[in-house]
């Protein structure tokens, strides 16, 4: 007889604890899973992703926005752009949820410790980042310099920025934000420069060599930034990026999600620059 | 278990036997003419001299629909674990082989609930085959993965079995068996192994993938019939008071919607969505990289309706290793 495994496909249970409006279309979602999820949420690695069951709506693939409490509980920053998302929006406190995961790779903090570390986040990309972003602010002497750089369309989109900004200004990270258009009327509303993030890397002077770069927004976002970082002379196998795309299994059967020959809810979601080169579709 | 023989005499009796051991179902001609595996009520229905179904053995155990969590009161719940005591019989060497490729993608170290509760209630017993020209299988016949295999001579079968479920059934069936000297099935005769591509070769100026690009209707029939593809979406069924079901669907990878994502599609045209497909059948994804699912039953190319096989890309690509 076959041993009994548990049911892959079978979410935890989960609570809807409450919400925080980001910004028009985003929030951020605090879940609590039940126990039986902790122990697998307690090897959580920034970068990984969860599956998020809004029950009755379907199951969608979210990286955390920071790491588990101990508690197990999830900050999850989502926007409403789908089904799922739309009725996840619309749930109150005390709706009940289901959780898998987490799944896939992380970034891979223990090789980075000791190395100055940039992230770059375009758009919702900040969510994911913003784990990683903690987990190198908690062990902050492990690191060498920590920059962020932030891009959204516009002000009013820019998530999280009143808690950047307030980190930014302890001291333990740089911080660069820069918004693609900005109204008149919001001009001197809070600042920041107005342009793209690869223009933003183009004029910054930062120890490349020894550098890791960690990046997560729209594929558009990548081609350019990949080409920028490697000619201020980062390595490509330095160089992390978190890839998109619509996993619905999350346990390598179902093929959504294939990057080449690689899984990116196995082998991903954060891959290496070094390993996409071969993969002309991939970016 | 040695070799034992069946007599064509005996088939009849050999095949209520097999009821004792689960519900028999094997190869029959459907009302409209076509080839499928189907519940035998009637031995008499069965067919043995068929080339190949339409539609391959995996929906045995990857039904075009199924559920895979049930939803009560807001609450998910694993299903109730699926499948029945069934014996195909009459399945060819390649079907076996695409079920043994089947076992490896949902049977691995987390092993798939549903698939794993409908493979353990099937009992397969093989059959050789008689190829025909769109045959291009490279399964050495003699090694075909089933619990019982007959090798069709003149005058019977050569029987063996191969597993305890197997040889079960050739107990129960004792009477009708009678000692063979061992004997081995000759090699196929359109055995041509096909070897695991070059996933470099799909970004290759051979210009057969633009042809085939033009001509393909992206229909998906290529992958509806193939006995390896497995490619599912996972969908919501809600109900109106807090229940409803998971379910999981064939999906295919010729349908543009294969590739979306929010607000992207990384295989728009019909020249990507082959591309892929031919890097998943001939050069494996992730854990299975390298592993080449395609089992050469022929499906593809009888079904596709513009004619398009894969096979003569590999075949014109130069072969590896070739110093010129």
């Amino acid at each position: 007889m076959m041993a009994e495994t548990p049911d892959p496909h079978l979410p935890h249970a989960a609570t809807l604890l409450d919400r925080r409006e980001l910004s028009a279309d985003t929030a951020l979602f605090r879940v609590a899973p039940e126990p039986s999820a902790l122990k697998a949420l307690s090897r959580f690695i920034p970068g990984q992703f969860v599956q998020l069951s809004v029950p009755g709506a379907g199951e969608i693939p979210i990286s955390p926005a920071d790491l588990p409490g101990t508690d197990g509980i999830l900050e999850l920053c989502v926007r409403r752009v789908g089904h799922v998302t739309k009725l996840l929006h619309a749930a109150r406190p005390g709706q009940r949820l289901g959780i898998r995961g987490p799944f896939g790779t992380g970034f891979p903090i223990r090789e980075m410790a000791g190395s100055p570390v940039l992230l770059l986040a375009g758009g919702l990309g900040i969510a994911p980042l913003r784990s990683l972003l903690f987990h190198l602010l908690r062990h902050r002497e492990a690191f060498g310099e920590i920059t962020l750089m932030y891009g959204a369309r516009q002000p009013e989109l820019m998530l999280f920025r009143d808690e950047l900004v307030g980190l930014a200004a302890q001291g333990v990270l740089r911080l660069y934000l820069t918004v693609d258009f900005a109204p008149q009327e919001s001009a001197g509303d809070f600042s920041c420069a107005v342009g793209l993030l690869p223009d933003l890397l183009k004029g910054f002077s930062f120890d490349a060599a020894r550098s890791y770069a960690a990046l997560c927004g729209p594929p558009a976002l990548y081609r350019c930034l990949v080409s920028e970082l490697e000619r201020a002379g980062v390595e490509a196998g330095r160089i992390l990026l978190s890839l998109e795309r619509r996993m619905r299994c999350g346990i390598g059967r179902c093929c959504h999600c294939a990057v080449g020959q690689k899984l990116c809810c196995l082998d991903g979601p954060v891959f290496r620059l070094s390993d996409l080169k071969q993969i002309p579709e991939a970016l | 278990m040695e070799n034992v023989f069946l007599k064509n005499s005996h088939l009849g009796a050999f095949l209520e036997t097999l009821r004792l051991f689960g519900e028999l179902h094997g190869p029959t001609i459907s009302d409209n003419g076509v080839a499928a595996f189907a519940a035998l009520d009637d031995a008499a229905a069965l067919r043995l001299d068929y080339r190949r179904t339409l539609i391959p053995p995996k929906k045995y155990l990857l039904p075009f629909r199924e559920e895979i969590l049930q939803l009560r009161d807001g609450i998910y719940h694993a299903a109730a674990p699926p499948g029945r005591d069934i014996v195909l019989f009459g399945v060819h060497p390649c079907d076996l082989e695409g079920i043994a490729y089947l076992d490896r993608v949902f049977l691995g170290d987390r092993p798939d609930p549903c698939y794993a509760a409908r493979r353990a209630r099937l009992t397969l017993v093989g059959i050789s085959c008689e190829p025909d020209d769109f045959c291009f299988c490279s399964a050495p016949p003699e090694a075909a993965p089933c619990d019982l295999y007959l090798s069709a001579l003149d005058d019977g079968f050569l029987t063996r079995p191969s597993t305890p479920k197997g040889e079960a059934i050739a107990r129960a069936a004792h009477d009708l068996l009678t000692e063979a000297a061992p004997a081995s099935a000759g090699p196929c005769r359109t055995a041509c192994r096909i070897r695991p591509q070059d996933p470099q070769l799909r970004f290759s100026d051979n210009p057969l993938w633009d042809r085939f690009a033009q001509l393909c209707l992206a229909c998906g029939a290529c992958s509806v019939c193939c006995p390896t593809c497995y490619c599912f979406d996972v969908r919501e069924y809600p109900g109106l008071a807090g229940d409803g079901a998971r379910l999981r669907e064939w999906d295919n990878c010729l349908f543009k919607m294969h590739g979306e994502v929010a607000g992207a599609n990384f295989r728009t045209s019909r020249l990507e969505r082959l591309r892929y497909r031919f890097l998943h059948k001939y050069c494996g994804f992730s854990p299975l990289e390298g592993v080449v699912s395609c089992v050469g039953c022929g499906r593809c190319k009888e079904a596709c309706p513009v004619d398009i096989d894969l096979r003569e890309l590999i075949e014109t690509a130069p072969p590896e290793g070739d110093p010129t």
